[in-house]
């Protein structure tokens, strides 16, 4: 499902190289459920805008999903994210679209037959609890909902990925275990799960196994 | 999938706001000036065709010819090259119609003691003759006849009409070139515009592997539409002006150019400033779709 060999991520701020990510290899197989921790700064976000090439490896292989993810030409890059969900901190819920209407666009641009749109919509809704704030703007959401939201918006497309960026980074402790509890759902219908935290405990609770990230570097895999 | 993206594109659109509008009202401009020269122009062209028919040569002949002389000369000029028809003036058809035009005052001519119109050939011009070249070398072949006293008449003024006809296609171009590329660039400030609006969908779509159309098409459809509204809007204008001013300029365009009626703009012309208008457009979103690479 996903592998990395020996992948370096050097930044360059003038004459200055950053690495953000140091010779990071593992493999994740198929249907696992896998939390990367690491305190803010560690490399997790460029680790997972790796994998669905919104940055490209300054050294090393990255395979996602059977594609060679460095080498894709950029008609492949859409093809390849089709197949991934990708869930951010901040939501980034459309905000002049409802809830439903913020599911719906995506499985829109994506061409899904107009009488599967609604039922999928909803599915993914009741998923994460959202099914009455179904008309409700962002702006009205709290940010457990909106996390939500996003969830739903990541589900609908029914990926075989799912790609979750500090999804409860800014979640109280009631509201993250909800988001905990919907992405432990997610994983339990067969979804592969790489969920990024720099709670300790969050990654805990999932009870799964840990990759450890510190200042770009994998220094333990547990689990 | 057509229905979501024309959808997007109205959405677009309507977001846009002023801008939009702005670069609706530029592509009018510069389709009713384009539409509104050609309008000049189709008419003069008209009356310049009108005129090319009615063009005659008059031949005045030194001496009044007898009956057979005059059959002899008229076989003669009616074979030239560039001749449609000749018909003889004599001597006392030319006094006739002089009292004609005379009116009340025709007894003036009565009282002349001889008459002195001289006899003439009304020379009428087919295709070749009705050119500025045919009707100059008419003229010369008309001159050498030993019976010409003098030729009037020809094709100048006729031909300054058709220049004056291709002056207007050309300074309606111009002025149409320059109001169209203005539009163009507004339409792609527009666009751009929408593009900064749209920014954080268009992360969404390209997050979720979305197909570059579906991600480019609503950007050209939206200037496809301001287009075409603008070409919409450029024709009403030009059907409005036509309808107000046209009753008050028809008697001054009767007596100057000898049209009877101003005719409006063909249907194909019509259709032609519409499919530019949306070229117009479409060429000023696609120019926006440059910046929406990744």
């Amino acid at each position: 499902m996903i592998e990395l060999h020996r992948v370096w991520k050097v930044f360059s701020v003038g004459p200055v190289k950053v690495p953000a990510l140091s010779d990071i290899s593992f493999r994740v197989a198929k249907g696992e459920c896998v939390t990367l921790h690491g305190a803010s700064g560690a490399g997790k976000t460029t680790l997972l805008r790796l994998l669905y090439r919104e940055e490209l490896p300054t050294e090393g292989d990255i395979e996602v999903l059977g594609c060679d993810v460095p080498a894709l030409r950029v008609r492949d890059v859409a093809a390849l994210r089709r197949s991934i969900g990708v869930v951010f901190q901040d939501a980034k819920l459309l905000p002049g679209r409802t809830v439903y209407e913020n599911v719906a666009f995506v499985l829109r641009v994506l061409g899904t037959p107009r009488r599967e749109i609604t039922p999928r919509v909803f599915d993914a809704l009741r998923r994460v609890g959202l099914s009455a704030r179904a008309q409700a703007y962002p702006a009205q959401l709290s940010q457990g909902e909106a996390q939500r939201a996003a969830l739903a918006r990541a589900i609908a497309r029914k990926p075989l990925l799912l790609l979750a960026d500090e999804p409860t980074g800014s979640l109280d402790e009631s509201m993250a275990g909800e988001v905990i509890d919907i992405i432990k759902d997610i994983w339990a219908r067969g979804t592969t799960v790489l969920f990024a935290t720099h709670q300790a405990r969050l990654a805990a609770a999932l009870h799964q196994r840990t990759l450890h990230l510190l200042s770009g570097r994998l220094v333990k895999d547990e689990g | 999938m057509l229905g979501f993206l024309i959808g997007e594109a109205l959405r677009d659109l309507h977001r846009a706001g002023r801008v939009a509008v702005a670069a609706i009202l530029l592509t009018t401009l510069s389709l009713a000036a384009l539409g509104g020269f050609w309008l000049v122009s189709t008419n003069v062209g008209q009356a310049a065709e009108q005129w090319r028919d009615r063009v005659r040569i008059t031949v005045f002949l030194k001496q009044e010819p007898s009956a057979a002389e005059t059959d002899e000369l008229v076989d003669r000029v009616q074979a030239m090259p560039g001749v449609a028809a000749v018909r003889y003036v004599s001597k006392s058809e030319a006094l006739g119609t002089l009292k004609e035009v005379l009116g009340k005052d025709a007894s003036v001519a009565e009282q002349l003691p001889t008459n002195p119109l001289p006899a003439s050939l009304e020379v009428m011009l087919n295709e070749q003759g009705a050119t500025p070249e045919g009707a100059r070398g008419l003229i010369t072949r008309l001159s050498e006849l030993p019976e010409t006293d003098e030729v009037s008449g020809g094709m100048d003024w006729v031909d300054r009409l058709a220049r004056g006809r291709r002056l207007l296609d050309v300074i309606g171009l111009g002025i149409g070139a320059v109001l169209a590329v203005a539009a163009i660039l507004t339409v792609t400030t527009a666009t751009t515009l929408v593009l900064h609006l749209r920014r954080q969908e268009l992360e969404i779509m390209r997050l979720v592997g979305a197909p570059e159309l579906v991600v480019r098409l609503p950007l050209l459809l939206q200037g496809m539409l301001q287009g075409l509204l603008g070409a919409v809007m450029a024709i009403w204008l030009l059907i409005a002006v036509y309808a107000l001013a046209g009753p008050h300029l028809e008697p001054l365009v009767n007596q100057t150019l000898g049209l009877e009626r101003l005719t409006f703009l063909k249907p194909h012309t019509v259709v032609g400033l519409m499919l530019a208008g949306t070229m117009l457009g479409g060429f000023g979103g696609w120019l926006a779709r440059g910046r929406t690479a990744p």
